[in-house]
């Protein structure tokens, strides 16, 4: 059973007194199995958060199903197995970490005693100890992201919902967080993280869904998503100038940089044909590097793919 | 885990929210000032130290508790969506309706404590000049808290589908009706009886919250019969009927908004 699916999902939203409607979703679905990680790709105003607010029960779908554990969306019992971390994080800053902890600990029924002792090994995990007495108030972005994980996960949940964890960290904290979702991943858990940096999504996930005006546009592994054919390939190496310009004067690009010259050519065979002259030559062989299509590329071409034009809402 | 637990959890969190926020110690502190300022119009009555103490205390209470009630009322529910907190708590393993409830009961226990401070400084005031804070004062004091939680009640019935500034300004336009029920009633059965905007007012006076029924002193009750902190005043058989009509009018208040609240999208 998936941990969590959605089914041609729709949203449109109504606005103003003139009743403009806004399609954010149209017709979404996938499905996340346990114990993977599962990015949700999407430029901004693609439809993600509108996707995950749906799984949240903080709004409702205008028409198909969106499910946790088999049930239906909004059930407290889906939600006891569930830790929610909102994209920009707003908590109740007069709070301490250690009270936010409590209040969450509270209403996912932990005693007391297990409370006192999960929150004080995440403030710890989250790297927040130094901090757990101040008031939320007083934290910064990157803390209060981490208080914002550690309370997702203090009900010991089966899936973690992540709304762009790594907004506004450093990259020592956007490590943090990586580090953070990998042990979750160790401990059996489901991790589904959206997010618009497509290099997090290529270090962490297991599948990903690509959703861009409120359509989803490809799901799947990254290794079958992004296609295997070789696209072009880069060759650096140090010549003199005679070598340099008899090179230059085959097949593909030249230029010269400060680590030295390359020459991207259009498949291996014109590579090794650069790389037997440079050693033939008498020059040096810095490095052969064939090119796949990365996610970012993939992303951007699916986001200038042309959709129905309509605009999607966050 | 009991749906009591859950709401627990939320009504202590409001009550943190509440107890932290410097705006209440600010109308506490003029409260116990009004109430020394009391004892200075005392001095100026002829033998009627206490008297005025008594009438000026129970105002104090009355007003400030209002304030209070309604400043915190609206915003219960619009500081939750504004400041994007009710992203983080709805997904959390408790149903709306409990979390509504649980705002409810934290702002109720903070009034109850206020009006519990209130009226022990009151009693030390009273004490000071020789006065009795006796079991007339406490009654009315039952009632003034009976009555700020109706307009808690009240207030959040509105903010589950308006704007703070909105819905304070109905909550007050029916506290003010509502507090002069007795008049538009006399109205609709005197000389507008048998017309159609006396019965228009019977109307009126039937569906708004009679908050007159919790500020009785001075007034008269239904026979006819003046009743008075000073003098004869209402038992506890009228302070439980108050008491058990503001739990009945709260409720349908409480059980409107968390239907309004259940269906409502957080965008």
């Amino acid at each position: 059973m998936s941990v969590l699916s959605v089914e041609a999902l729709r949203k449109t939203f109504v606005r103003g007194l003139a009743r403009r409607r806004t399609e954010a979703l149209r017709g979404v679905s996938f499905a996340v199995e346990p114990g993977e990680i599962f990015g949700f790709l999407g430029p901004n105003g693609a439809g993600k958060t509108t996707t995950i607010k749906i799984l949240m029960g903080l709004i409702f779908a205008s028409s198909g199903t969106a499910r946790l554990f088999g049930t239906e969306v909004g059930r407290r019992e889906a939600k006891q197995r569930l830790g929610y971390l909102p994209e920009n994080p707003y908590f109740y800053d007069y709070l301490t970490v250690v009270e936010l902890l409590d209040m969450v600990g509270r209403l996912h029924g932990l005693p007391a005693a297990q409370r006192r002792q999960r929150a004080s090994a995440l403030i710890e995990e989250v790297g927040l100890g130094h901090a757990a007495g101040r008031p939320l108030r007083s934290y910064s972005k990157g803390m209060l992201q981490r208080a914002g994980l550690a309370q997702a996960l203090i009900g010991d949940p089966e899936l973690v919902v992540l709304d762009e964890p790594m907004s506004g960290l450093d990259p020592i904290g956007r490590k943090e967080v990586r580090d953070i979702i990998v042990s979750l991943r160790r401990r059996g858990k489901t991790v589904f993280f959206s997010t618009h940096i497509l290099s997090d999504a290529t270090l962490l996930c297991d599948r990903v869904a690509i959703l861009v005006r409120g359509e989803l546009r490809d799901t799947g592994p990254l290794g079958q998503l992004l296609s295997p054919a070789i696209d072009g390939v880069e060759v650096l190496y140090t010549a003199d100038d005679e070598l340099g310009a008899r090179i230059a004067a085959g097949p593909g690009q030249h230029e010269r940089t400060s680590e030295g010259r390359v020459a991207r050519v259009a498949d291996l065979a014109a590579a090794n044909a650069v790389a037997k002259a440079v050693l033939e030559g008498g020059g040096t062989l810095l490095s052969l590097a064939p090119h796949r299509q990365s996610l970012e590329e993939l992303f951007v071409q699916e986001a200038a793919a042309p959709g129905r034009g309509a605009e999607a809402g966050s | 885990m009991s749906a009591l637990a859950r709401l627990w959890a939320i009504a202590l969190n409001t009550f943190r929210e509440a107890t932290r926020n410097r705006v209440l110690y600010v109308l506490v502190v003029f409260a116990a000032l009004l109430m020394a300022f009391s004892v200075v119009l005392g001095e100026l009555s002829l033998h009627e130290q206490t008297r005025v103490i008594k009438d000026l205390g129970l105002a104090g209470i009355s007003g400030v508790g209002l304030v209070i009630a309604l400043f915190l009322g609206v915003n219960l529910l619009s500081k939750e969506l504004d400041r994007k907190t009710v992203f983080f708590v709805i997904p959390k393993p408790l149903h709306r309706h409990e979390f509504l409830a649980g705002k409810f009961v934290g702002l109720a226990v903070t009034l109850a404590l206020l009006v519990a401070v209130m009226a022990a400084t009151l009693a030390v005031v009273l004490a000071l000049e020789g006065g009795l804070h006796d079991i007339a004062l406490v009654r009315a004091e039952v009632l003034v808290l009976f009555e700020l939680w109706l307009v808690v009640a009240v207030a959040l019935l509105f903010s589950s589908f308006s704007s703070p500034y909105l819905s304070a300004m109905f909550t007050a336009s029916l506290w003010v009706v509502g507090r002069n029920s007795g008049e538009l009633r006399a109205f609709a059965e005197g000389k507008l009886s048998d017309t159609p905007i006396g019965a228009l007012l019977s109307g009126v006076a039937a569906v708004l919250p009679d908050f007159h029924a919790f500020y009785v002193s001075g007034g008269m009750l239904g026979d006819a019969t003046p009743v008075s902190i000073h003098g004869s005043f209402i038992g506890w058989g009228y302070v439980a009927q108050a008491g058990l009509y503001g739990a009945a009018y709260g409720g349908a208040c409480l059980v409107i908004a968390a239907l309004l609240f259940a269906r409502r999208d957080f965008t």
